[in-house]
């Protein structure tokens, strides 16, 4: 079976169901003017058309009796044409389309079965699919079409009832006949495209006569597909089918994106702008999301602070302080984030920044001292610039630490951030006070972390609250690497 | 005048459409629905074609074709046979039963009224 034989069958039925559809709306007038052999030769044309809605319902037609039905078809079709041609205008040309429905038949099913064509059964997830008609009959036979095929086929004789088969039922698809007495198709459409949970609902609208501008006014509206009554089961099918894939891939990348937003509020929420953006996108990216509860990790605390700022601030414009300061800790902020640090917290000009959390790493003090050092080496562009606006030069003195701390969501309900707490970030304080500018001091617990070398230059005890044991500091030079 | 011609189609929808075609084409029809009656029509009417269907009950076409072309008495009548298949297998097998041309369905009227005018030696 090949895709193009399928669809020519499609094409060419539903051509000459349209064509047979339209002629019958022209008969209805015309049965009294019309000759008795005429009304005979119509009788018959619609007999074969009969004859032809209920093969091509069924899942493989003989191709001798479909050809046989066509074969009728035209006959009749070529005869009243030749009788009524010249006085029904619109008679010759819905005439003329019918016998391009079977020509095209006939050249589409020259090569290949048509048999194995209608045999292509649509398959699809099952659906719950509304059906809204007025007349008893479509409904029916929408119905028996649909549910054979294993869909969920509920039915409403007018608009209100449809709207609220809506209410109660969440919709796959809703099937709209276009003419109805008591709410228009077209209302019935606009109130589904209105509601905020409805709008995504496929609506493919059906109408009874070659109704164009009708069906253009309702895709202008929002409606996704459309078909032309009698309908070919085939093409009913296929519309369906696309029609519930539309909606399933809207269901699911509505819950992603739910899901997105909820995760991302969270994450920003509670980490603000003081993560990189490798770690925001590494908690995204863990399905389970990332534990918050707080919890004792070890990690590498790191304090940093402009050595005489605050009288430094004293002899500034405020703008002067707030250009200072920006430019400081734009770059700070850079460097840290790069060497996946976590700010806690800018304290004035004081940094606070933890490496270790929210996720551990082995080199978690490695980097803190290579991010330490990059930051030292930063201070020369920084005062470049300072100088060049006429400000004055600053130095930083940068405390590294390594030690327990509770992480963890820390506040109120109504204002918390991921934060630290634990003797670790006291004792980091104290040896961020004995820093001196341009220095990096850290503690022995870090410098036992290390798993590379460094120049290290004098080592100092440090008498700090709460601890007896002197504390002991050492000076990091540089990276032998 | 052609004669009469016979119309072998079990198909009613498509053998009523033919008979009126062809009579409003001035033409006498007798028609038959089977193969058997197809062949007992022809020695009894002595049409001056005939139009048969290949897939035809109790006797398909083919073999009547054959049939006919055995006996003397009706194997002069033309046969024209109507085939909803339209490959070459399908029009070689008709040829070699026996059927002197063939028209496939759905059937263009007024090509069929040309070869059965060929045949019946009118044209």
């Amino acid at each position: 079976m090949t895709t193009s034989s399928s669809q020519s069958t499609t094409l060419w039925s539903d051509l000459l169901l349209r064509a047979m559809a339209e002629l019958r709306e022209l008969y209805n007038p015309l049965e009294d003017q019309l000759a008795d052999s005429q009304r005979e030769d119509f009788a018959h044309l619609f007999d074969g058309s009969a004859k032809l809605d209920e093969m091509l319902q069924q899942s493989a037609p003989n191709r001798h009796d479909l050809m046989n039905v066509l074969s009728a078809i035209r006959g009749y079709g070529e005869m009243l044409r030749e009788d009524l041609a010249t006085e029904h205008a619109e008679l010759d040309s819905a005439l003329t389309r019918l016998l391009k429905g079977i020509q095209a038949a006939n050249s589409g099913g020259d090569t290949s079965e048509p048999a194995s064509a209608t045999q292509r059964t649509i398959t699809t997830e099952p659906g719950f699919i509304l059906a809204v008609d007025d007349l008893q009959e479509n409904r029916e036979l929408v119905a028996r079409y649909l549910s054979r095929s294993g869909h969920i086929v509920v039915t409403a004789a007018g608009g209100e009832e449809a709207l609220r088969s809506l209410d109660q039922a969440d919709v796959d698809v809703v099937l709209l006949d276009l003419v109805m007495p008591d709410m228009d198709g077209r209302e019935v459409l606009r109130r589904i495209k209105e509601h905020p949970e409805w709008r995504a609902t496929p609506v493919i609208i059906i109408s009874g006569r070659q109704d164009m501008d009708g069906i253009i006014e309702c895709i202008e509206a929002g409606a996704d597909d459309y078909l032309f009554k009698p309908f070919n089961p085939v093409l009913l099918q296929a519309r369906i089918k696309a029609g519930i894939e539309r909606k399933r891939w809207h269901d699911r990348e509505q819950l992603y994106r739910q899901q997105l937003e909820r995760n991302e509020k969270f994450i920003l929420a509670t980490f603000g702008r003081y993560l990189s953006d490798e770690i925001v996108t590494d908690i995204l990216e863990r399905p389970e999301g990332l534990e918050l509860g707080g919890d004792l990790r070890r990690v590498t605390i790191m304090m940093s602070d402009i050595r005489g700022f605050t009288s430094l601030s004293e002899q500034l414009e405020p703008a002067q302080v707030v250009s200072l300061i920006n430019r400081y800790l734009a770059a700070m902020t850079d460097i840290i984030m790069a060497y996946h640090g976590t700010i806690d917290e800018f304290i004035g000009d004081a940094i606070l920044a933890v490496f270790g959390a929210p996720q551990y790493r082995d080199d978690d003090a490695d980097r803190a001292t290579q991010c330490a050092l990059e930051m030292q080496a930063a201070m020369e562009e920084i005062n470049r610039l300072n100088r060049e606006d006429g400000l004055p030069e600053i130095t930083t003195g940068i405390a590294l630490n390594t030690g327990d701390v509770i992480a963890g969501n820390i506040g109120s309900e109504r204002r918390s951030k991921y934060g630290f707490v634990g003797h670790a970030m006291n004792v980091t304080s104290r040896i961020e006070d004995v820093t001196a500018g341009g220095e990096i001091l850290i503690a022995d617990s870090t410098l036992q972390s290390l798993n590379n070398q460094y120049r290290t230059g004098d080592s100092r005890e440090l008498k700090v609250k709460g601890i007896d044991e002197l504390l002991q500091v050492h000076q990091i030079l540089e990276s032998d690497r | 005048m052609t004669g009469t011609i016979l119309l072998v189609e079990d198909n009613e929808l498509n053998r009523d459409m033919l008979i009126r075609r062809l009579v409003r084409a001035g033409k006498e029809v007798v028609s038959a629905a089977d193969g058997q009656q197809a062949l007992d029509l022809m020695r009894s009417e002595k049409p001056a074609v005939v139009l048969m269907d290949m897939n035809l009950p109790i006797l398909n076409g083919w073999t009547a074709c054959r049939q006919a072309r055995a006996d003397d008495t009706i194997k002069h009548i033309p046969i024209i046979a109507l085939t909803a298949h339209a490959s070459d297998a399908d029009r070689l097998n008709a040829l070699e039963a026996g059927c002197d041309d063939y028209a496939t369905k759905p059937v263009d009227f007024p090509g069929l009224l040309i070869k059965i005018e060929k045949l019946t030696g009118n044209c």
